[in-house]
């Protein structure tokens, strides 16, 4: 086992990323196996890729919180209320689709200045003001839909272009998207300022304070690049699911942390890995795919993504603590 | 004085790398104030967490009560009646007196807390002291003095037969001091034994009866605080050790200009009117005793604390700091005293902790210049002679003395001009101490302005130009190195200030 | 009563609104500025079964509060009551409804949920060291995902009042004359003396306070500290379980994946009530308090032209706004 580990080919792809992956193939063949066959096929790889889209997204966004060693659980509500305003805007209020997809991202923002700077400024614990974000999303979403639910345009209707994001023809752009955006996500995480900052603050905050750093700048930056993602996952959820209904999105907060605390990502911050994250979201996403293909119930897919948190978590703390 | 209560004889113990206790002995009698001395790092606190069962011994005996005895933890030391009153208050902030004072082992009235029964405990055990202490009120609406008095209404409330008192006064004003001292004395004359740990020679002379000397982990006397005087003390304390190469003459060039001045700094209670001058290409000691302020001054002028008053002034301007990154942007780079919570980020390499306090100059826009980054790091690994297998190692590897260079370098990258070293040798071993040392006399040599914070006599006196003296919040003296003795220094950080 | 004459000598060179309790005092006179805001603004809402309303809504929300009280006070928080009470009022109500069991039974079970989801909380946080946020979010959805999955998904209507076990309702309301009676007020006001009794005066209380000071200091002392902070989270479970029982007396049909937000409700209560984010202040009848400035924004705020959605987004400011007073004040004595 730890020849392996030492193996420098091993190491410079990740241990746990390897597993991943391992865990990832074994898992789609344990549903083919389970399935009689009938998981084979690009059917329900599609159907768990559009899945993987708006979570991925939402993954990558919870990561860079967390890596500073916060928490967001306002990631859930707030891409719904992006999606419900963006989409009431443009089916009700007829504003053009491009439009759209920016408030869409707006909001997003908003809510990441919101969060961060109560967070960074005010040293309000990051879970307070997630509870409370949570539930200003919610409830702003309600006020301007009036409680109504939305729902996006069909491919060929007006505005339904925005579709193409999700894919043209066979081709999935949402998965070259995805994987690009992650791209991105993974230079800034580790070659750019900003990223070397969030997870040093992450590590260490009064350290980097105290070599001169603005580090309340850094860390709200962290919650505004999350809501500028939150932002971007709301259109790929339309994008695949088309109606938004106000009041919900708290379900996908677990399973966007639980996608990246899979990945590797430490709760005590300073640690992640964004191509972890996304390793994550996929076994996420099979997993809810599988489930529905066994014909399981699908709350079956709240208890388990608890339980990976939970366990991972756990796995995070005894790590720490060996340690030390 | 009466019979003996407790005897620790020939208690050796080693931590890796460190001999932290050879062969200590002590004796303590019921009825008397045995004072425990030793400058900082003598192994003062070692011995009594060897005796309350915080650390296991490595051999030596431990007599109580005339029988042999082992604790394994506090609470089994405690039960036996011997009781430490830390420095550090061990309190429950929100809890009201009486609460804090029982916690644990609070009477009962079936499931009911009986905290009437409690408040009349805590009433008589203050009655006893002689003091007048609320037991209903919160603990932290107190003053430290009376902190202190009801950590020790808690330790007499274990029926303690063995009091230890590790720097009660630290922290405590001329009239909380008065009071403690009336309750030392009725605590003697009740019969406990005391062991009481202090810097201040003045108060050893006051309340002890016996005092027990230790350096560097070692016994080296008891005498008789009566006959003795305060140079005998002294002169037991700090040895007769040769030191390698100190400095004998102030080696800063003449004339050479001052970098920074500090006016009439103030910052809480432990910074009360400093002020200081610092030459380009000096060293600067700042000497003192624990909790004398010199940190506190250091994090104040660095702006990781607020300050109250006073003027810096930075090559002959006047600069406002009001953050560490002010402070940067002047060249003032500080290395703390603690490196993992305030030196390094331990999760990052050697590389990016190099470039931390100057990324600006790495990055090309948002971009970070890795190349760059590395060639500067390597150099710096190179030029620092910093034991690495690589600048890609993650600090969190590297040993004391070596992360201690990598946040060296981190102020080299970023040009500082003055840097500050709290305590730079703590935790290093010997030899990496040295080539700090060489380090530092280079940085100076440069032109670089340094200020050292230090608690090791030795240190102060090797690598000294001028130094400054720091007692209980206040600047004590100031010396050239040239007239600069372990004396007179000990003389003015124990200065009772009036 | 020794108590009282503690605070009263104590309490000397105390203000005025030290002495009437601080900002549990505060907080109080805002319920009733609000009271007299809402009937001012508003003929309908100055009616008595307004005030019947506002304490339907009070009763589950109290319970979860007085609940959660326990988990901050240790400096923790419990994510899991909403969805938990959902959960247990759904598996509760699945027995009755559609296993035949009887009502009291029922009932049992719908509590005992509550204090297995506690301790399973407690032992991720006080054993397993995790996070209380996070452990407490895991189980918010495991309990949502578990209530769901039992009752298959459909809402769950607990016998209605006329129908036979349906006298659980009377629990909390009865009909005298045709007027309806909101005698679970008087419940409420005995768990609150209980638990203000449990935390005062008992061990239980003394420790969890205590863990919430300072934890280290607290095991030093030799108490079982393990043991006492699983216990705050067990307290949480058993009130969330209460509450799952009020929440099926006073509402008609318990609808599986509802219950995410209620902990807000509960949670902002006991915060505005005076109780510390960073855990040992605070109080019973400061969360019950708190508790009704929630209540009255929810059912005030539709009487002046508000949906019910302001009250959320209202809530979440109020938390917002009461954790940053709670911020300010340790600051301001910090700087001391």
């Amino acid at each position: 086992m730890e020849s392996i580990k030492q193996n420098p080919l091993v190491k410079k792809v990740g241990f746990n990323r390897i597993v991943l992956c391992i865990v990832l193939l074994l898992m789609y063949a344990l549903f083919c196996i389970l399935t009689n066959g009938a998981f084979v096929g690009s059917r329900r790889i599609l159907s768990a890729l559009n899945y993987a889209y708006f979570l991925g997204f939402l993954s990558l966004a919870v990561t860079f919180v967390i890596a500073t060693g916060g928490i967001d659980f306002s990631i859930g509500p707030v891409m719904f209320c992006c999606a419900l305003i963006a989409g009431f805007s443009f089916t009700v209020n007829g504003i053009p689709m491009p439009a759209a997809l920016v408030i869409s991202l707006v909001v997003g923002v908003v809510f990441g200045i919101f969060n961060g700077y109560l967070v960074a400024y005010w040293d309000v614990p990051s879970f307070i003001t997630s509870i409370a974000s949570m539930n200003i999303a919610k409830g702003v979403a309600s006020v301007f839909t009036r409680t109504q639910s939305v729902s996006w345009p069909q491919s060929g209707a007006d505005g339904g272009w925005f579709r193409n994001i999700v894919s043209v023809g066979d081709i999935p752009m949402g998965l070259i998207i995805l994987l690009a955006v992650a791209v991105v996500c993974a230079i800034i995480l580790n070659k750019t300022k900003m990223g070397r900052y969030i997870l040093s603050l992450g590590s260490n905050k009064e350290a980097v304070r105290l070599s001169g750093v603005n580090v309340r700048k850094w860390e709200m930056s962290a919650y505004v690049l999350c809501g500028l993602l939150v932002g971007i996952s709301a259109l790929f959820y339309v994008g695949a699911y088309t109606t938004v209904q106000p009041g919900y999105g708290d379900q996908y907060n677990n399973e966007a942390i639980a996608g990246c605390v899979m990945g590797g990502t430490s709760m005590a911050g300073g640690l992640a890995s964004i191509s972890g994250t996304i390793i994550g979201v996929f076994i996420i996403s099979l997993l809810q795919e599988g489930i529905m293909a066994l014909g399981l119930d699908k709350n079956l897919q709240l208890i388990i993504t608890g339980l990976i948190v939970i366990v991972a978590v756990f796995a995070d703390v005894v790590a720490r603590r060996r340690k030390n | 004085m009466g019979e003996v209560i407790l005897t620790m004889k020939g208690i050796d113990k080693s931590f890796p790398g460190v001999h932290a206790l050879d062969h200590v002995d002590l004796e303590v009698k019921k009825g008397e104030v045995h004072a425990l001395m030793g400058e900082n790092g003598a192994g003062k606190s070692t011995l009594m967490k060897v005796l309350t069962g915080i650390y296991k011994k490595d051999s030596g005996t431990i007599t109580y009560e005339g029988k042999e005895v082992e604790f394994h933890n506090t609470r089994e030391a405690q039960d036996a009646g011997i009781v430490i009153v830390h420095q550090e208050l061990n309190m429950l902030g929100h809890l009201t007196v009486a609460q804090n004072i029982f916690i644990g082992r609070e009477f009962k009235k079936g499931i009911r807390i009986d905290d009437k029964k409690m408040n009349e405990e805590a009433r008589k055990l203050f009655d006893r002291m002689h003091i007048d202490i609320d037991p209903r009120e919160t603990m932290s609406k107190l003053t430290v003095g009376k902190q202190q008095m009801c950590e020790i209404a808690k330790a007499i409330s274990h029926q303690a037969k063995v009091i230890v008192f590790d720097e009660p006064s630290a922290a405590l004003t001329e009239a909380e001091i008065e009071e403690l001292f009336k309750i030392i004395r009725d605590l003697r004359d009740q019969g406990l034994g005391i062991i009481y740990i202090s810097h201040r020679m003045d108060e050893i002379k006051v309340i002890t009866d016996r005092v027990t000397v230790m350096r560097d982990g070692a016994y080296v006397g008891t005498l008789i605080t009566e006959e003795s005087t305060k140079d005998d003390i002294i002169n037991m304390m700090v040895g007769r050790v040769i030191y390698e190469d100190p400095k004998t003459k102030n080696m800063t060039p003449p004339g050479s200009p001052v970098v920074l001045k500090v006016e009439h700094l103030n910052a809480g209670k432990m910074v009360q009117d400093v002020s200081f001058e610092l030459h380009k290409g000096e060293v600067l000691g700042f000497s003192g005793l624990m909790g004398a302020g010199r940190t506190e001054t250091m994090r104040a002028l660095f702006g990781a604390d607020p300050i109250d008053s006073g003027d810096i002034y930075v090559n002959g301007q006047k600069v406002v700091i009001r953050s560490p990154q002010d402070a940067v942007k002047y060249g003032i780079g500080y290395l703390s005293e603690d490196r993992k919570r305030y030196g390094i980020v331990v999760q990052k390499t050697v590389a990016e902790n190099t470039t931390m306090a100057d990324l600006d100059e790495f990055s090309n826009g948002p971009f970070i210049n890795k190349k760059k980054e590395k060639e500067v790091a390597e150099k710096f690994v190179e030029s620092l002679a910093t034991k690495t297998p690589s600048v890609d190692q993650l600090v969190v590897n590297l040993s004391g003395g070596n992360q201690q260079k990598v946040v060296i370098a981190k102020w080299l990258t970023k040009n500082c001009d003055i840097l500050i070293f709290d305590e730079p040798t703590r935790g290093i071993d010997v030899g990496a101490k040295n080539e700090i040392y060489k380090l530092m006399n280079q940085l100076a040599a440069e032109g670089k302005a340094i200020i050292m914070v230090s608690s090791e006599m030795t240190e102060i006196l090797r690598m000294s130009d001028r130094i400054v003296v720091m007692c209980e919040g206040k600047k004590t003296g100031e010396l050239d190195i040239s007239e600069a003795t372990q004396e007179n220094i000990m003389n003015m950080a124990t200065r009772e200030i009036s | 009563m020794a108590n009282k004459t503690a605070s009263k000598t104590a309490g000397t060179n105390k203000s005025f609104i030290d002495r009437m309790g601080g900002q549990k005092f505060i907080v109080l006179i805002i319920v009733i500025a609000m009271f007299i805001f809402f009937s001012a603004m508003s003929p309908q809402f100055r009616k008595y079964t307004t005030v019947v309303s506002i304490l339907d809504y009070s009763y589950y929300i109290a319970l979860m509060a007085i609940g959660v009280t326990f988990p901050l006070l240790t400096a923790g928080v419990d994510l899991s009551i909403g969805t938990g009470l959902i959960c247990y009022s759904l598996i509760g109500g699945y027995l009755i409804v559609h296993q035949g069991w009887p009502v009291a039974a029922g009932m049992l079970v719908t509590v005992l949920l509550g204090v297995a989801f506690g301790v399973i909380n407690g032992c991720l946080v006080a054993l397993m060291d995790l996070p209380a946020f996070l452990a407490t979010l895991c189980t918010c959805m495991i309990t949502r995902g578990f209530g769901a999955m039992v009752v298959g998904g459909y809402g769950i209507p607990w016998p209605t009042a006329a129908a036979p076990g349906g006298w659980f309702r009377s629990i909390f309301k009865i009909q005298i004359g045709g007027q309806n009676i909101p005698i679970g007020f008087l419940w409420i006001i005995l768990l609150v003396i209980v638990m203000s009794f449990v935390l005062n005066h008992t061990k239980m209380g003394r420790y969890t306070r205590a863990i919430g000071s300072n934890k280290e200091a607290t095991k030093l002392s030799g108490v079982n500290v393990k043991f006492y902070h699983v216990m705050a989270y067990v307290i949480c479970g058993l009130f969330a379980g209460l509450a799952a029982i009020a929440y099926s007396a006073i509402f008609a049909t318990v609808q599986p994946g509802s219950g995410a937000g209620f902990e807000l409700d509960a949670i902002g209560g006991a915060i505005v009530g005076g109780t510390s984010m960073t855990g040992a202040v605070g109080s019973i009848t400061g969360t019950l308090i708190g508790v009704f400035v929630i209540c009255l924004l929810k059912t005030g705020l539709p009487f002046i032209g508000l949906t019910a959605n302001w009250q959320q987004i209202i809530t979440g400011f109020v938390l917002i706004a009461a954790v940053l007073f709670d911020i300010l004040k340790r600051k301001r004595e910090a700087g001391k």
